[in-house]
């Protein structure tokens, strides 16, 4: 289901939101500076949440376990809007004593682990491609508060932890309805 | 009952308490310098020290009040005629008011109780804190001696590394007014994440429980002084929410969403919306995270907001110009000076 809620929560707030709406029609800045992330619209969603998807996706059955271990289910299957960097089961398999994380007593660690993957709202490869070509590198903040880092390297683009630990996306862009799944090929680690 | 007969015994120390004072100084004048020289009933060791017998006489109401404990009793003998004086006072006003008399018995009783059970948590017995969640004396001998010799607790009781819990207190290790065990004071070990909040101090230290914990720590005393819950062990699926979470806490721009009925309840905590069962109070569902960031209009907006990141919906309406960004968090799109990158606006679009 999905709710839409429009409400100005500061009264300063509701003069430069209404001005950010006129602007919408006026378009003349857009031919100053051609907003390309409006091209990806609405539209482009998929019809599953990012939970469905990789309950259904044989290359990610250990991370689907990891999420269940970490009870994240429900909050990747849910209507909120999250980027998903998704090790892949080679991925989890470089982690030594991957298993033992799967374990109750590592819930904690596991958790920090997963959350660290999950980046708040909609990230396209192209938006992380924008913002890395604007400043040669892009800050990434995640839901287990620490930040990774994205870089291109060639075509592809690295993401970089707090340990120095780079994932390349191997496969971009899988929309969903509350998000999007990039798949990476390192399991990321926050510290 | 447990409480009947710690009343009992409180009450039986209170009523032997001017007893005790007696040998102390029998004459009941508690003011005036002239009490102190009279204090000491044959301990020389007290004899020469009037002045603390003479403060322990002026503080002899309170010491009542904690006539449980029965070492400071014992102390405030030696103060024993301000004591008595002090006793008859209060005989004098619960005869003539029966119901407060009554109310405060009552706080003695618990707060005995209490005092009591602290007694035994602060002693070297440490691993007895476990104890006080337990009704029965007998059961909680048993409980805090831990392992047996296959190094599994006993049936019922869960496995921690400071012994078996009983259940419903395995989420923390322990809880506030406990003292950590020394293997614990060595290293500074809270999540990176939260470590710009729960920074060691002067005063505090910091320390993290696997099982999901920050505790902030007395350095004087090594007494658990503060609890943080985290997202993690400690407040997972199928375990109870902590205490303190009875009241509706969702953030506004969530509301409309994630609301209480007959059949959920949702609390929000350590940056995440936990779905939970009314009745038990159990996580059922971890059905949203939040950064946790606070951003308000004027702010500038923290590191790792480089890219767009605005949700399907709302990408044909906010979209990033030369003159304005669009970023999302929490629930809100905020429009951004792409210059300065401070917060103009702050869009609730919950989808």
């Amino acid at each position: 289901m999905s709710r839409m809620r429009h409400s100005v929560i500061a009264l300063a707030a509701s003069a430069l939101l209404v001005g950010g709406c006129q602007r919408e029609g006026d378009s003349g800045n857009q031919a100053a500076a051609p907003a390309g992330n409006q091209t990806a619209a609405k539209g482009k969603a998929g019809q599953q949440s990012i939970g469905q998807t990789l309950g259904q996706s044989g290359d990610h059955s250990s991370l689907v376990g990891a999420v269940k271990a970490a009870g994240l289910e429900a909050t990747l299957s849910g209507s909120q809007p999250y980027t998903l960097f998704a090790p892949t089961n080679a991925a989890f398999q470089k982690v030594p004593n991957g298993q033992a994380l799967l374990q109750p007593d590592q819930k904690a660690q596991l958790t920090s682990i997963l959350t660290y993957h999950i980046v708040p709202g909609v990230v396209t490869a192209e938006d992380l491609g924008r913002a890395i070509q604007a400043k040669g590198k892009a800050e990434i903040a995640t839901m287990g508060g620490v930040n990774l880092t994205a870089t291109r390297e060639g075509d592809a683009i690295v993401v970089t932890d707090a340990k120095g630990g780079k994932a390349r996306v191997t496969q971009a862009d899988q929309l969903q309805s509350n998000g999007v799944i990039h798949s990476v090929d390192t399991v990321l680690m926050p510290s | 009952m447990k409480k009947f007969l710690l009343a009992a015994s409180a009450a039986a120390m209170a009523v032997s308490m001017p007893a005790l004072a007696k040998p102390g100084n029998g004459n009941g004048n508690g003011n005036g310098g002239g009490g102190g020289g009279n204090k000491g009933g044959g301990h020389a060791a007290h004899v020469a020290k009037p002045q603390k017998a003479e403060r322990q006489s002026f503080k002899a109401p309170k010491a009542e009040r904690q006539s449980f404990k029965a070492a400071k009793a014992e102390r405030v003998q030696f103060g024993g005629g301000r004591v008595e004086k002090a006793q008859k006072r209060q005989q004098v006003r619960f005869a003539d008011r029966p119901a407060k008399a009554e109310r405060k018995s009552i706080a003695r009783r618990i707060k005995a109780e209490n005092k009591r059970i602290e007694r035994v948590r602060e002693n070297r017995f440490e691993d007895r804190r476990v104890n006080r969640w337990d009704d029965d004396d007998r059961i909680r001998t048993a409980t805090f001696r831990n392992f047996n010799a296959n190094g599994d607790c006993p049936p019922g009781l869960a496995k921690k590394n400071n012994g078996c819990l009983p259940p419903g207190q395995v989420g923390k290790t322990y809880n506030v007014g406990e003292r950590l065990s020394s293997e614990w004071y060595q290293n500074y070990n809270v999540p990176l994440a939260y470590r710009s909040f729960y920074a060691d101090t002067p005063d505090y230290y910091y320390r993290y429980d696997d099982n999901g914990y920050i505790y902030r720590v007395s350095r004087d005393t090594n007494l658990v002084n503060g609890l943080v819950p985290l997202l993690g062990g400690g407040f997972g699926i199928g375990q109870v929410l902590p205490a303190g979470y009875d009241i509706y806490n969702v953030p506004l721009q969530y509301r409309d969403t994630y609301y209480d009925t007959d059949d959920y309840y949702y609390r929000y905590g350590d940056n995440a919306i936990y779905q939970v069962d009314p009745q038990s109070m159990m996580i059922e569902n971890v059905v949203a995270l939040l950064t946790g960031d606070t951003l308000g209009i004027g702010q500038t907006l923290p590191a790792g907001y480089d890219m767009y990141n605005v949700p399907w919906e709302y990408r044909d309406q906010y979209y990033d110009t030369d003159e304005y960004n669009y970023r999302y968090a929490d629930g809100n799109i905020y429009q951004v000076d792409p210059q300065t990158q401070i917060i103009q606006a702050i869009i609730s679009a919950l989808v």
